[in-house]
């Protein structure tokens, strides 16, 4: 029996990760670099030349970020900062994407859920920083609470719309099979927005970390957000902006893990599905 | 035994739009182990006829029984082929193949050697983890063939599997489903809007009519089998040619008829 014309040949899909360490292995590729090389040394030149008091150069506060890791004196908020970080994010993932996934597949609970959905994804996060230190009172639990409201929302509605987006013919060839619904999720609905829900964990991510400065700022004095804090009030500029750039590479760290988990699990995709190059 | 009793299904209208009648009054019984194809225009209702069988959907009046049994839902002894051929994206062509096996409770090695026996009977050796984007069309829609054979069922509805591909790639494919539908047989509910092909595949040609969906006519297809080893004499017979153009006639007719009635209804409204 013929088969037809034959497309054997696998496609190779991702670009090889160089092995070595250093700028471009973090980076990921060269155009990654070449940007974040302009942004740097704008920075530099502008802290540099205009003096502001306020605003100094990249090496001077790359340089003070080094000396807080050597001493020691940054690792114990750090890794408290972390710590938060990865339970209120955790929490976020989990539920919200089942509650996404219900609120996709059942109109019933997606009519009865999304009004709220929407309205604590528009209102600030922040407000909600003094109920849940009144809640919670001192210590980690009301940070995890305030990233938890700054990523849960995000998760679930890209979830739900991701959810909405699976082709009714698949989920239609499930039910023909005698699929019960949680093997549609299983097999079907889940698989096929994955692509989606990772895009919406990818954002979540980032607002994580934004959660947790803004949490530790306003809440307690804890973690990174108590050394910014601290150095604002005595007018620190470089500390306050050396743990800034530790924020910085912390979210993009997050989100960089969450792509490489992407690229593992919707390895599926066809490179047309990619963008245009 | 199919049997379909005083089946009636609508549409209801939506925004002030009055409700279309898909389906009033089929009746219809299909024997075991027969090929019988739908032939009908567009909108007859032919593949809400088929989702009714398929358990799919549900219907407003009348009753549809499988070996004396009302039909409520979808049943392991039912499989459907998909027009939109319906492969997952994400799996490769064996994991597609085991779909079915999968949800019945077959696992492990016996799973994977029954989906190997469907993926060579199609004609896909070699092609296993393959995924459905790396193949064509037609390759793409034997994979879905493959995946209802592989539950073996008592009865394989097809909505249009090969309407959406090229020429060739149909005829090949038709002369296939003849050659696999030959050596193991099954009751195939087979809708198409082309008549060559109803006539082709045919035991019996169900010709149907739109607005409200109606079955018009039963038409048998005398001609003999298997006809899958020369399927050229077959369609080269002065009896096919008798066939098909008698289906032609009444379904212009009703075409004619369709377009006099919507030039109607639009000068009305103007």
């Amino acid at each position: 029996m013929s088969t037809g014309t034959a497309v054997s040949a696998r496609v190779a899909r991702r670009h090889p990760r160089p092995p070595w360490v250093g700028f471009y292995g973090v980076t990921g590729s060269w155009p990654t670099a070449v940007a974040l090389g302009i942004g740097i040394g704008f920075w530099e030149v502008v802290g540099r030349v205009a003096e502001f008091r306020f605003f100094p150069p990249f090496s001077e506060v790359l340089g003070r970020l080094f000396e807080m890791i050597g001493n020691g004196e940054i690792i114990p908020p750090l890794t408290g900062s972390l710590t938060n970080l990865a339970i209120g994010f955790g929490i976020s993932v989990v539920f919200g994407i089942t509650i996404g996934l219900l609120m996709g597949a059942y109109r019933r609970v997606e009519a009865a859920l999304d009004i709220y959905v929407y309205a604590l994804l528009t209102a600030p996060s922040l407000v909600f920083a003094p109920i849940m230190f009144s809640i919670f009172g001192l210590g980690p639990e009301p940070i995890i609470g305030v990233i938890v409201i700054y990523t849960i929302f995000i998760i679930i509605i890209n979830t739900t719309s991701a959810v909405q987006t699976v082709p009714r013919g698949l989920i239609e060839m499930g039910r023909s099979y005698c699929a019960s619904d949680w093997e549609i999720f299983r097999r079907i609905i889940i698989p096929a927005a994955l692509p989606m829900i990772m895009a919406g964990l990818r954002l979540a991510g980032a607002r994580a970390v934004e959660g947790m400065i803004n949490g530790e700022l306003f809440i307690a004095a804890v973690g990174l957000g108590a050394v910014i804090s601290r150095a604002g009030a005595r007018f620190d500029a470089t500390t306050v902006l050396a743990v800034l750039v530790l924020t910085l590479s912390i979210a993009f760290l997050v989100v960089r893990i969450i792509k490489s988990i992407d690229t593992r699990v919707t390895s599926w995709l066809p490179e047309t599905q990619r963008g245009l190059r | 035994m199919i049997e379909i009793r005083g089946l009636g299904k609508s549409f209801p209208g939506r925004r002030g739009n009055p409700g279309v009648k898909a389906l009033e009054g089929v009746n219809l019984t299909v024997r075991d182990d027969e090929f019988l194809t739908v032939l009908g225009p567009s909108g007859c209702g032919k593949t809400t006829l088929l989702r009714c069988l398929a358990g799919l959907v549900s219907w407003d009046e009348g009753e549809i029984l499988l070996d004396r049994r009302p039909v409520t839902g979808p049943g392991p002894e039912r499989a459907m082929v998909f027009q939109s051929i319906a492969l997952m994206p994400w799996a490769s062509v064996l994991r597609n193949v085991t779909f079915g096996l999968e949800l019945r409770g077959v696992n492990g090695s016996d799973c994977r050697s029954r989906a190997q026996e469907l993926i060579e009977l199609v004609g896909l050796s070699g092609f296993e983890s393959s995924m459905p984007f790396e193949l064509s069309g037609g390759m793409q829609q034997r994979v879905g063939l493959a995946r209802a054979l592989a539950v073996e069922p008592a009865v394989l509805l097809m909505d249009e599997p090969f309407g959406a591909l090229d020429e060739q790639t149909r005829r090949l494919l038709q002369e296939e489903l003849l050659q696999i539908w030959e050596t193991r047989r099954t009751t195939v509910v087979f809708i198409t809007h082309s008549m060559d092909e109803a006539v082709l595949l045919g035991d019996r040609v169900v010709l149907m009519s739109a607005r409200p969906g109606k079955i018009e006519d039963v038409v048998e297809v005398p001609m003999p089998r298997p006809r899958s080893a020369h399927i050229d004499t077959v369609e080269g017979s002065a009896e096919f040619r008798e066939i098909t153009s008698q289906l032609w006639v009444r379904l212009r007719e009703w075409q004619v008829d369709i377009g006099r009635r919507g030039r109607a209804a639009a000068a009305g409204s103007r």
